[in-house]
Parts: structure tokens; C-alpha cells; sequence
């Protein structure tokens, strides 16, 4: 996939996000979701998941690439 | 006992790992400062994301969601999944790479380049250090009340006042102390080690407690069902009419309280004793000690009687004040403050107005003295006695009035949005951003810090709501009473329903989270002091690495002694404190963005987006009492969307007019060849 048209769907949904986090719709439910978990807490625990979902695509499609972009042939922390 | 040696065993193991790390320093600043680019993902992952989850995300957000209920978690945890992800992958990237081409080490250094200005240092270190120190104020806070919290009742006679606990201030110390000395001997990679470790802990040891708390509450459904039945509102984000009838009622009850007082005490009111006998047997609930019991069936004899019908209005009023202890009688009655109205009752919401005065529910000391003492000594009752901070909070739930329901409101929450941008601008997360060995090492991090603050922030949040509704299974009383200190709610509920071994588990996972956030903060603060002023605008050669890391450490020092004296005094809502720390920073937001993706962005359009924030930021924080007012709005939304609009305008508008940067600069950041 071109790499901008992979910028254009993470932009796209990272706004679809940010519409989604204004749950104006919950804001009167007290329903609880599995009968313990308030629908405001339910809800944005969802956008949390949605985020991670949204952000791996963007590692996927839309990762910057750089000129020096390798690593550096040292032993590193976790090696040690 | 036992919980202190669960943190002193916590703490001398921290200080293990940092001497563990100092073997692995390589001896130079660089290496101190960045760990020389030598971070992997995983360690990357647990370092932004131990460093950005503090006292706030733990104690703060448990705290707050008691007080305002289940929308905490989309105030600031979800909108943080999503923030936070963007300015690592936006911002935290591409300045890597930048910093790996052209050596920095810190903000200043690349916005001077980037903004051909070596003045523009001058400017920000001053706000970059200033915004660093409520940001650590709020873990040293967190961490003395915790500490003493938990360890209430472990000494026999010593630290009375601090209810026989280790005094707050001299956990302070401690934790400032521990962390002081693993930030010293390992330098930066001592600090990722030490992070990685203690992000572990605290997310592996929350989630533990919770399941032990949600189990001791009767169970998930069980805990939010009673929230659903006592506290309806904290479910959502408006007020259930349940939750708004219940507070009426207990308002007019508590204004009867406050007339009988005030008549008792300023108009010579006396019951005849058969009369006050006969109303206090008559009053159906007890109340701590049998306190409501003594005060509230005497003043609804009274009412009923009408001996309080010849209180005037302006005596009305005053006894609500006095009562709410917003205010204290002048020896001279005729000096009335002129905001009190002799013409009409206040309402609840004018009363609020007056600021509570400080320290006033000390009185619980006086009024219930014999109760108090070492909580594991016993009363006649045969019941524990009373520690201060219950004796001072049941005069709180007693005499204060009860709290009005109140919802969220939607362009409040919509623009809390901008609180996590600061994270764009925070000086420790840059620093952290350019020991990545490789862009790649962020996509973990990127990818994994929504569901790790998901992970931390549902427990506690959930929690939080829990407390507000329950009780004690044999008293049936609260466990966590109205009015209590935010601050003091997740320790207190860990005290109250865990035992000593899981109390001080857990309470090592929360100094954890603290220590996570200080140490990067700390480290960042002597880094800055080094790099920006001290190697900038010394001779070159002047001074060793070695000498670089000592005046690094001297300064740490100065500015950590600067915080521990801030944290003596009297403390505010983490929560509060450390939105507007975070507003501070995200006001500068604009600047770094620009100064990555907008070529026009000039030296002067960036000084004049620093100085609107500054003002921005000092004006607002004066205007909400310095924090003390934790409602604090600015055209009913967010001081921190005025404060990035004004930098925003004020950039932009400046840039437009100014000459633009020169071409080698634009060449240097914005290459041709750039994929980015």
C-alpha cells in the first residue's frame, strides 16, 4: 500500500476515534456492561482496545521510515 | 508493622538494582544521559510507559473517580491511549532520528537549531524546569501520604500527631532519598532497569489487589450494585434525580443542624435536658461514637418546637457558613463580610463560594479526644481507637454539608483532550525518546501504551466509584467517609480490606509507579542543567564528563530539596495539581509540532508562542487559586484549550510576519529527500 494513503487511513481513523471518545449517548446510561461495569467506564475501556488496534495498523501502513534508520551494532541494555 | 518492612525490604531492593545497573555504566555522559541509544523495544515500552503512569494514574485517578465518578477513565485514560500513541509516533520518532543525526540530548539543544536562536534556551529552561516541579511535587506528595496511610498504628508511642506512622515527610525523604541514589549510580540505564522493574510490579501487584478487593466487597456486580442503589450518579456523567432528591433532603437536614448550632452557640439556646434526653433517644441513627445521634435529634426537636424561628435571615446565613466552617463569627457582629445577604437564605451553591478555611477540621480533635489514639490499642467498646485523620474526617461527614451531585460537563470533557498533549513537550519523555536504539523500537510502545493504561486505570477507576458506596460488612458504616482526602482513598481501602502482608504489597506497587515517574523527572532536571546551560555556555573542554555527571547530580540535588520543601506545605488534589501541570506543558504543544512539520515556523512566532503560554499559564493558575479551586474553568471549558489556542494564534500570527528561517536551516530539518 502506498505509504500515503496509509497516512490518510490512520488520520481517518484517529479522528473516528476522537469522535467516538465524545460519547455523548452514555452520558444519562447507568446500565451496568456484564453486570458490573459502568457503560462510561465500558465504553472508553473500548476506545482504549480501539487505540491499540488503530496504532498497530499505523506501524503497518504507515511507518516513517529514515536514511539512518538502523541499529546501533552495540550490546544494549536488554541484551545485557 | 509488617507493611513497613514490606517497603523498607522494597526500597533496599531498589537501591540492589541501582548499584546491579551502575556496573553496566559506561563511564561517559552520554551513556549517564541516553544509555548511548541503546534502549530496545520492550525496555523502551516499560520506561515511557513507567514514566508517564505516576502517582496521577494510581492514586490520582482513584481518588478522582470517588469524587466524580466512572467518567474519569474517558477524562484523561482513554484520550491519554490515544494522545499519547500520537506524540510517540508523530513527535517521538522524528525527533529520535534528529537527535540521533545531530546529537542532542535534550529540547533545548534541538530547538535552538531549529530555531537559530541560542536566547531561546534562556527562556525555556526556566519554564521547562518550573513545569518539572509540580510534576515531581505530585509524586513526593503521593508518596508520604500513602506511606503513611499504610503504615498507621506500626510504632508504639512515637509520631502520635502522624497516628503513629511514619510521618509524611519523612517518607518523602526517603522515597526522594532511594530514588536520588539509583538515578546517581546507574544514570540513564539505571533508571530504564529501575523502571522496567518497578512497572512491572505496580501493574502486576494492582491488578492482584484488586481481585483481592473486588472479591472482600462481596464481589464486581455486588460492589457496583450498591454503588448503583446509594451513588447513581458516579455511574454516569450527570446527575441521577435519586442521587439529586437524596442530597435535598440531606441538605435541609443539615441546614436544621446548622440554625440549632448556631442558635446554641450565639443566641444562648439551651434544651431542657429532659427535652434534649428525650430527642437524642428519639434520633434512629447512631452515627460514629453516637455522634449524630447527640447533635442532629436536638436540633429537629428544636425545629419542631420553633425555637429557631426568630434567627434572622443574616443568622440564617451565618450559621451555614460557620457550620460549613467557610467562616468564623468577628468578635465585632456588626463587621458581617458584605457577601453574606441579610436580605435572602443563600443557596448551597452561593455558600460554596467561601473558601473552607484551612485546617478546620481539626475540631474533630477536640470534639472526640478521648476516642483518639494508637488504632491498636483498644476502647472500652472494645473497638480500636480513632487515628487522627478519622477523628478529624468523621467531623467532616458530621458537620460539613453534603456534597451537591454534579455531572461532567461535555465541553469539559471534549476539551480535557488536551491535557495528554503534554506529553508531546515533556522534558523527560524526550530525553527517553533518544535512548531508542531504532525508529522500530518504538512501535511497541506505540502500539501497547493504550492497553497498559488500560491495564492501570480500570482498577483504579472502578475502585474509586466502589468506595463511594461501600461498608463495612459488620458496622455496616462507610469504609471511606463523605469529604474524605481524595489523596488518602486508594491506601485507605487497601488498609481497610487487605491484609497487612497485601497492604504492604500493594503499597510497594504504588511507590513503584511513584519512583518510575521521579526518577526519569529527576535525571532529566541535571541533564537539562548540564547540557543547556552549564556545557552551552562553558569554554569548550572546560569541563570532563565526569565533572558533567557531578554538576548534574548537584543541581538534581537542588531541585529535588526545592520540591521536598513545596511538598511540606499544605497539599492540594493530585489530580488538580497535576492537570495543571500537564495543561502547562501541552500549552507548549503547538511549538514542537511546528517546529517539525511547518516550515515557516520562525524564532520569533516560537518566542511568542512561549511567552503566550507563560502568561496564559501563570494568569490561569493565580485566577484558580494556584490550584486550590479544582473546578477551575475558562469560558466553561478547559483553562489548557485557551492557554494553546492563545500560543497557537500567537505562533502562527508572529511566524507570518517575520522572516523565515534560512535555507540551510530548512534543508537541515525538512529535507527533500525525507519519507516522513
Amino acid at each position: 500500500m502506498n505509504k500515503n494513503c496509509g497516512k490518510c487511513i490512520i488520520i481517518g481513523l484517529v479522528c473516528l476515534l476522537i469522535i467516538l471518545h465524545h460519547d455523548i449517548w452514555n452520558w444519562d446510561n447507568k446500565d451496568p456492561v456484564f453486570g458490573f461495569m459502568p457503560v462510561a467506564l465500558a465504553w472508553h475501556a473500548g476506545i482504549s482496545i480501539g487505540a491499540s488496534l488503530v496504532w498497530y495498523l499505523a506501524t503497518r501502513i504507515a511507518w516513517p521510515t529514515f536514511e539512518d534508520d538502523e541499529p546501533i551494532s552495540s550490546t544494549t541494555s536488554e541484551d545485557a | 508493622m509488617t507493611q513497613l518492612i514490606i517497603i523498607s525490604t522494597y526500597l533496599a531492593l531498589l537501591l540492589g538494582l541501582g548499584f546491579f545497573s551502575s556496573k553496566l555504566f559506561r563511564g561517559t555522559s552520554k551513556d549517564y544521559m541516553l544509555a548511548s541509544h541503546s534502549i530496545g523495544p520492550f525496555m523502551l515500552l516499560m520506561s515511557l510507559f513507567g514514566t508517564t503512569m505516576t502517582a496521577f494514574a494510581l492514586v490520582g485517578s482513584t481518588g478522582e473517580s470517588f469524587k466524580e465518578g466512572a467518567g474519569v477513565y474517558g477524562l484523561l485514560a482513554s484520550s491519554s491511549g490515544i494522545i499519547h500513541s500520537l506524540c510517540f509516533f508523530v513527535l517521538g520518532v522524528k525527533l529520535w532520528s534528529l537527535g540521533k543525526k545531530h546529537g542532542y540530548t535534550t529540547q533545548i539543544q534541538f530547538f535552538r537549531d531549529r530555531l537559530e536562536s541560542d536566547r531561546i534556551g534562556i527562556l525555556l529552561f526556566p519554564i521547562l524546569v518550573g513545569l518539572i516541579i509540580p510534576y515531581l511535587l505530585i509524586g513526593v506528595m503521593a508518596s508520604g501520604t500513602v506511606i503513611n496511610s499504610i503504615t498507621e498504628g506500626a510504632f508504639t508511642t512515637t509520631f502520635a500527631q502522624y497516628d503513629y506512622g511514619v510521618p509524611p515527610w519523612l517518607a518523602s525523604l526517603v522515597i526522594c532519598f532511594v530514588v536520588l541514589i539509583y538515578v546517581f549510580f546507574g544514570g540513564m540505564r539505571g533508571t530504564a532497569i529501575a523502571n522496567t522493574a518497578q512497572t512491572i510490579v505496580f501493574m502486576i501487584l494492582g491488578l492482584i489487589t484488586f481481585v483481592i478487593i473486588s472479591d472482600k466487597l462481596g464481589g464486581l456486580e455486588e460492589s457496583t450494585n450498591k454503588v448503583l442503589a446509594k451513588n447513581p450518579s458516579k455511574m454516569i456523567r450527570s446527575v441521577d434525580p435519586a442521587d439529586t432528591e437524596s442530597y435535598e433532603d440531606s441538605y435541609k437536614k443539615w441546614t436544621v443542624f446548622a440554625q440549632y448550632e448556631y442558635a446554641k452557640e450565639h443566641k444562648g439556646l439551651e434544651l431542657d435536658p429532659a427535652d434534649e434526653k428525650a430527642a437524642i433517644a428519639a434520633f434512629p441513627v447512631a452515627g460514629p461514637a453516637g455522634y449524630l445521634k447527640k447533635t442532629r435529634g436536638p436540633a429537629i426537636f428544636a425545629k419542631k418546637a420553633g425555637l429557631l424561628s426568630n434567627l434572622s435571615i443574616l443568622d440564617q446565613n451565618l450559621a451555614l457558613l460557620i457550620q460549613d466552617n467557610r467562616y468564623e463569627m468577628p468578635s465585632d457582629k456588626g463587621a458581617a463580610d458584605e457577601r453574606i445577604s441579610n436580605s435572602s437564605v443563600m443557596t448551597h451553591h452561593e455558600i460554596m463560594k467561601f473558601p473552607r478555611l484551612p485546617g478546620s477540621d481539626a475540631k474533630g480533635l477536640t470534639l472526640f479526644e478521648d476516642l483518639v489514639g494508637n488504632p491498636n490499642d483498644k476502647l472500652a467498646s472494645g473497638k480500636s481507637k480513632w487515628t487522627r485523620k478519622k477523628a478529624k474526617g468523621v467531623f467532616r461527614a458530621t458537620n460539613w454539608a453534603p456534597d451537591p451531585p454534579h455531572g461532567m460537563d461535555p465541553w469539559k470533557f471534549l476539551t480535557y483532550f488536551f491535557v495528554p498533549l503534554s506529553v508531546g513537550m515533556f522534558p523527560h519523555l524526550f530525553q527517553h525518546w533518544l535512548t531508542a536504539k531504532s525508529a522500530d523500537s518504538f512501535k511497541l510502545a506505540v502500539v501497547a501504551h493504550p492497553i497498559f493504561i488500560m491495564i492501570v486505570w480500570v482498577p483504579c477507576v472502578l475502585l474509586g466509584i466502589w468506595m463511594t458506596s461501600a461498608t463495612n460488612p459488620i458496622s455496616g458504616a462507610p469504609i471511606i467517609a463523605a469529604h474524605f482526602p481524595p489523596n488518602a482513598v486508594l491506601p485507605a481501602a487497601v488498609k481497610a480490606l487487605t491484609g497487612p502482608l497485601m497492604a504492604g504489597l500493594l503499597t510497594a506497587g504504588i511507590l513503584a509507579a511513584i519512583m518510575s515517574s521521579l526518577d526519569s523527572q529527576f535525571l532529566c532536571v541535571g541533564t537539562m542543567f548540564t547540557t543547556d546551560i552549564v556545557s552551552h555556555y562553558a569554554d569548550k573542554n572546560r569541563f570532563t564528563d565526569k565533572q558533567l555527571i557531578t554538576i548534574a547530580r548537584v543541581f538534581i540535588v537542588l531541585i529535588v530539596a526545592l520540591t521536598y520543601l513545596f511538598s511540606l506545605f499544605e497539599p492540594r488534589r493530585v489530580f488538580t495539581l497535576g492537570v495543571w501541570c500537564f495543561s502547562g506543558f501541552s500549552s507548549l504543544f503547538p511549538l514542537i509540532l511546528a517546529s517539525l512539520y511547518w516550515k515557516r515556523l520562525t524564532k520569533l512566532g516560537a518566542y511568542a508562542a512561549i511567552l503566550a503560554a507563560a502568561i496564559s499559564w501563570v494568569y490561569m493558575f493565580a485566577d484558580a487559586d494556584y490550584a486550590a479551586n479544582a473546578n477551575y474553568t475558562v469560558f466553561g471549558v478547559m483553562p489548557v484549550a485557551t492557554m494553546i489556542t492563545l500560543t497557537t494564534i500567537a505562533m502562527i500570527v508572529v511566524s507570518l510576519i517575520t522572516p523565515p528561517p534560512s535555507q540551510e536551516t530548512l534543508e537541515k530539518f525538512f529535507p527533500q529527500k525525507s519519507d516522513s
